[in-house]
C-alpha cells in the first residue's frame, strides 16, 4: 500500500491497534512522568546538553574516539550508506554462520537481518519482542516495544507457527519459552550483533542498555561482537552517557534505569569487537539548521507513547523502520526520495511529542518544515490541492473578498450543513458539517448527568527515608530486590562487591572483574555487597566511580515486558537478587 | 474603574464563517471590562495553508492581517490556534527587516483567555451562571500559549458554575485543521475518544479557548446523536455577565 492514509485505514479497520495500545500508553505516559519526577530536576536539561554537545562536535569526538578504540583493540568503521553498512557487517562476520542479534534500530534501518539471511546466515532475533515480530513478518511497531501491537493470544499463535506447543497464553510462559530458545542458541553461536545507546569518546567505552539479558549474552558469549549504531551516538564523556541514562528508561518504559546498563571497555580475551557507525543521511540532516537537532534523539520512544495518531493507527502504519513522531521526522530525512513524504502529514500538530521529548527536540515544528519541503519538492499535494490553495490565497488576500468568502461559506453551511457529511470517501465518518445557524441552548448547562469518571487524586508525595543508604534500600526493594544486613550463602550464588550504588534508582554499580557477565548470568542468585558509604543520590553521581574498565549497572533482576507490557522477571540471568548493605 | 483601554478584536475567518455570534460574545466581555473595541475582520492568519505546507500562500494572507493590526497596540483573538500562528509562526515567513517588523506586530496579539485573566478591571466584574461544564484544553492554548491556567482561572470566577475535570485533558481532540479532512479516519477516532471522555464527566456543555476544536467535537456529537454543545470561553463569560 502506497500512502500512509491507506495503511492507517487498513490497520484501523482490520487490526484496531488502539484497543491494545491506548490503555497501555495512557498508563505508561503517567508512570513515565512520575518516574522522571523522582530524578534530579535538571535531568532533561543535562541530557539535552550532552546530546547537543555531541552533535555540535561530532567530527572531533569521532577523531578522539577512534584513538581510544585503537588502544582498546576495538575496530572502528564508518559507513556512508545502508548498503555499505550491510557489506561491512557481512565482511566482519567472515565465515560466521550462526548470528545472535539483539535489538538495534539501525539494523532495521539498513535491513540487516533480511540481507544476512539471504546469504544463508542463520540470524536469530534474541530480544523477545523482536523474536515475536520476526515470526509475524511485519516488522516492529514500536522502537522499544516491538510487539506492542500483538496481544497475548496473537503472540501465542505466532509462537505456535514455530512449533511451540504452549498450553496457555500466560505472559510468563510465553516470555520464558522465547528465553529458552534464545538461551539454547547462545550455547553455540559465532557472533553477536547489538546496537548502542552511546559511545563515549573520552574513554572508548560503549554504553548499551537492556532489560532481558540477551545483550549481556551477546557481548560475552560469542567470539565476535559487532556493534551497529548511528554516527550521532557518540558522546563526550561518561557524564554525558549517564545524563542520557538518567532520562532514557524513565521516558521509555517508566523504569528508573533498565535492568542492565553496560559500559563495555576492552574485548574479552580471545574476543573481537567492532563498531560500525552508519551515516545513511545523518550528515545531510546535520547540515540543515532546521533539522539538525533531530540527531539529539536518544530513541526513548516517549514521543510515540504520547502521540494520539500513533495510538490510533499503530506503528506499522508508518511503513518505515522508525514510527511515531520521530519516525515522521526521521524517515523523510534519511530517505529524501519522497517515499516517506506523507508521514509528516500524519499529525494533528498537537505538540505533545515536543512536550515529552527528554532532549527537547521540537518535533512538531520539524513536521511543519517537512510539510513545506514536501510541497516544494512536489512530493505532496496534487494539482487540485495546489490550485485550491492559490484560490484560497486570492480570496483571503483582501478584506472584501475575504468577507465574501466567509459569508458564502456561512450561507452554504446554513443551508446544507445540517445534512451534509464532509466530502471524502470515508463511509464511517459520523461528522456533520458545522451549522452556523444552530443556537446554543443555555438550558443544557442544567442538564448534566452524574459524573462517571474518577479523577485520580494527584499522587501523595512519597515519604522517603532521609539517608542515602536507606533510600537506596527502599528503591531496591521496590524492584523486587531483597535488601538484608547479612545473608547465608547458597550453592549457585554469585557473590560480587559493588563499587557504588544509586539511591534514586536502587541500582548497584559493578566494575572490573565484578562486572563479568558470564558468571552473573549463570548464577542461581546474585548477592551484591554494598558499602553504605558508596551510595550516591542520582545516576550522574556515578561518573566518578566508573573507573577505566568494564562496568555494569544492575537495576533489579532481568525482566521483560514484551507481552502486553506485563512485567516478567528473571529472563536471562537470576530471578533473585540480594543486596547485603553494611 | 481602571482607565479605558483601546483594543482591537480580531474575528478569525473560520469563526466568522462557522460561529458568527461569537465575536459579539467576546466584544461584550471586553466592553464589560471597560475596553473600547475596534473589530478586525475579513482577514486570516494563514494557518490552514501554513499547516498544509503552502508557505507562500500563508505569507500573502497573513501579511494582510498584520497590516490591519499595525495601528493597534493590542489585538485580542478569541481563538488559541490563530494567536499561536500569529505569534510563533507568521513572523518566520518574512525575511530580513520585514521579519522583525512582523514580529513586533505579532507580539501585540494576545489570546482572549490570557488577556481577560490579566485585565486590571477584572476584579470589578461579576460573572454568574448556574450549571455544569467541563473544560477542553486545546493543544495550542496549552502548549504554545500556556494559557490553560488563565482559562481555568476565569472559569473559576463564575459563580454557580461547576467545572468538572476531564480525564486525559491533555489529549488532542483530533481536529488539527486540514488534518480533520486529510486524515478523516485518524481524526474521527481521536474525536470519538474525546467524546467518550467528555461523556464520563456528565456535562452537556464543553468549554474551550478554541472554537476550532469545539466545532469538530460538536459536528461529531451531532452526527452520532450525543447531546453536547461546545461553548467558547467568550460565550460562557458573556452569558455569565447578563
Ligand atoms: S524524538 Fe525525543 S521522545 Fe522521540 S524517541 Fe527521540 S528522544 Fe525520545
Amino acid at each position: 500500500m502506497k500512502t500512509y492514509r491507506e495503511r492507517a485505514s487498513r490497520e484501523i479497520r482490520l487490526e484496531r491497534p488502539s484497543a491494545t495500545v491506548t490503555p497501555i500508553m495512557r498508563k505508561l505516559v503517567g508512570d513515565s512522568q512520575a518516574m522522571l519526577s523522582r530524578g534530579p530536576a535538571d535531568a532533561r536539561q543535562r541530557a539535552s546538553a550532552a546530546r547537543a554537545y555531541a552533535i555540535d562536535n561530532l567530527e572531533d569526538l569521532h577523531v578522539q574516539l577512534r584513538g581510544r578504540f585503537e588502544r582498546r583493540g576495538i575496530g572502528y568503521h564508518r559507513c556512508a550508506t545502508a548498503e555499505d553498512a550491510v557489506a561491512m557487517v557481512r565482511s566482519l562476520l567472515g565465515d560466521a554462520r550462526r548470528v545472535a542479534k539483539s535489538k538495534t534500530m539501525v539494523g532495521e534501518e539498513i535491513g540487516l537481518t533480511h540481507a544476512l539471511r539471504k546469504d544463508g546466515i542463520d540470524v536469530l532475533e534474541t530480544d523477545i519482542g523482536e523474536y515475536i515480530v520476526d515470526i509475524e513478518g511485519r516488522g516492529p511497531s514500536h522502537i522499544t516495544a516491538p510487539a506492542l501491537h500483538l496481544n497475548r493470544a496473537r503472540i501465542r499463535e505466532m509462537l505456535a507457527r514455530t512449533g511451540a506447543d504452549l498450553p496457555d497464553d500466560d505472559p510468563t510462559r510465553l516470555s520464558r519459552h522465547v528465553r529458552d530458545v534464545v538461551g539454547d542458541f547462545f550455547q553455540d553461536c559465532d557472533a553477536g550483533i547489538t546496537g548502542a545507546n552511546a559511545v563515549v569518546a573520552s574513554s572508548g567505552r560503549i554504553t548499551i542498555v537492556e532489560n532481558e539479558g540477551n545483550v549481556s549474552l551477546g557481548v560475552s558469549h560469542p567470539k565476535l561482537h559487532i556493534v551497529l549504531t548511528g554516527i550521532e551516538k557518540v558522546v563526550a564523556d561518561e557524564a554525558g552517557a549517564l545524563a542520557i541514562l538518567e532520562v532514557l528508561a524513565p521516558s521509555a518504559t517508566a523504569q528508573p534505569l533498565t535492568s542492565f546498563s553496560h559500559f563495555l571497555a576492552d574485548p574479552l580475551p580471545g574476543q573481537q569487537r567492532h563498531v560500525v557507525f552508519v551515516d545513511n543521511g545523518r550528515s545531510r540532516a546535520l547540515r540543515d539548521p532546521r533539522y539538525r537537532e533531530v540527531l539529539k534523539c536518544v530513541r526513548c520512544g516517549a514521543c510515540m507513547n504520547s502521540c494520539p495518531v500513533y495510538r490510533v493507527a499503530g506503528g506499522l502504519s508508518y511503513g518505515s523502520p522508525y514510527m511515531g513522531p520521530i519516525g515522521a521526522v526521521l524517515a523523510p530525512l534519511l530517505w529524501p526520495d519522497g517515499r516517506y513524504a506523507d508521514l509528516p502529514f500524519a499529525s494533528s500538530l498537537c505538540g505533545r511529542c515536543t512536550e515529552v521529548c527528554p532532549v527537547g527536540i521540537p518535533l512538531h515544528r520539524m513536521l511543519l518544515d517537512l510539510r513545506a519541503d514536501a510541497v516544494k519538492g512536489h512530493h505532496a499535494a496534487d494539482l487540485k490541492e495546489r490550485t485550491a490553495w492559490k484560490l484560497w490565497a486570492l480570496s483571503f488576500g483582501g478584506a472584501t473578498r475575504a468577507r465574501a468568502a466567509t459569508a458564502f461559506t456561512r450561507v452554504g453551511l446554513r443551508s446544507f450543513g445540517r445534512t451534509l457529511r464532509p466530502p471524502g470517501p470515508h463511509r464511517d465518518d459520523p461528522r456533520l458539517l458545522p451549522d452556523p445557524s444552530i443556537d446554543h441552548d443555555p438550558e443544557l448547562l442544567l442538564k448534566a448527568s452524574a459524573r462517571r469518571s474518577i479523577i485520580p487524586e494527584s499522587a501523595i508525595t512519597e515519604a522517603l527515608p532521609a539517608s542515602l543508604p536507606e533510600r537506596f534500600a527502599h528503591r531496591a526493594r521496590q524492584l523486587g530486590v531483597d535488601v538484608v544486613d547479612a545473608c547465608v550463602p547458597r550453592e549457585g550464588d554469585r557473590l560480587v562487591r559493588a563499587t557504588a550504588a544509586i539511591a534514586s534508582t536502587g541500582s548497584v554499580l559493578l566494575t572490573g572483574d565484578q562486572a563479568a557477565r558470564r558468571p552473573l548470568l549463570a548464577a542461581g542468585r546474585v548477592v551484591v555487597m554494598v558499602d553504605p558509604a558508596t551510595v550516591v543520590a542520582f545516576p550522574h553521581g556515578l561518573a566518578a566511580h566508573l573507573g577505566g574498565g568494564d562496568a555494569l549497572i544492575l537495576t533489579g533482576a532481568s525482566r521483560t515486558a514484551d507481552v502486553e507490557k506485563i512485567i516478567v522477571r528473571g529472563i536471562h540471568g537470576a530471578e533473585e537478587m540480594v543486596v547485603v548493605l553494611g | 474603574m481602571a482607565p479605558m483601554a483601546r483594543v482591537a478584536l480580531f474575528d478569525p475567518c473560520y469563526m466568522s464563517a462557522l460561529r458568527p455570534q461569537d465575536a459579539g460574545f467576546a466584544r461584550h466581555v471586553l466592553e464589560a471590562l471597560g475596553d473600547q473595541v475596534t473589530m478586525i475582520d475579513g482577514r486570516c492568519c494563514g494557518q490552514p495553508a501554513f499547516n498544509s505546507g503552502f508557505r507562500n500562500e500563508a505569507h500573502s494572507v497573513g501579511r494582510e492581517l498584520l497590516k490591519a493590526a499595525r495601528p493597534h497596540q493590542t489585538v485580542v483573538v478569541p481563538s488559541g490556534s490563530c494567536t499561536s500562528m500569529v505569534r510563533h509562526y507568521l513572523p518566520t515567513l518574512f525575511e530580513g527587516r520585514r521579519a522583525s517588523g512582523a514580529a513586533a506586530i505579532a507580539g501585540r496579539f494576545a489570546d482572549f483567555a490570557s488577556y481577560v485573566a490579566g485585565h486590571p478591571a477584572l476584579q470589578d466584574v461579576v460573572f454568574k451562571l448556574d450549571g455544569v461544564v467541563t473544560y477542553h484544553d486545546s493543544c495550542h492554548a496549552r502548549r504554545e500559549l500556556h494559557a490553560s491556567g488563565a482559562a481555568l482561572q476565569l472559569l473559576g470566577r463564575v459563580e454557580g458554575l461547576e467545572v468538572r475535570p476531564l480525564l486525559y485533558e491533555d489529549e488532542c481532540c483530533g481536529f488539527g485543521g486540514t488534518f480533520a479532512a486529510k486524515q478523516p479516519e485518524l481524526s474521527v477516532a481521536m474525536m470519538t475518544a474525546k467524546l467518550d471522555d467528555i461523556a464520563l464527566t456528565g456535562a452537556r456543555v464543553v468549554v474551550s479557548a478554541d472554537y476550532s476544536c469545539l466545532s469538530h467535537i460538536e459536528s461529531g456529537a451531532r452526527g452520532i446523536g450525543v447531546q453536547l454543545q461546545g461553548w467558547t470561553l467568550a460565550e460562557l463569560l458573556s452569558r455569565a455577565l447578563s
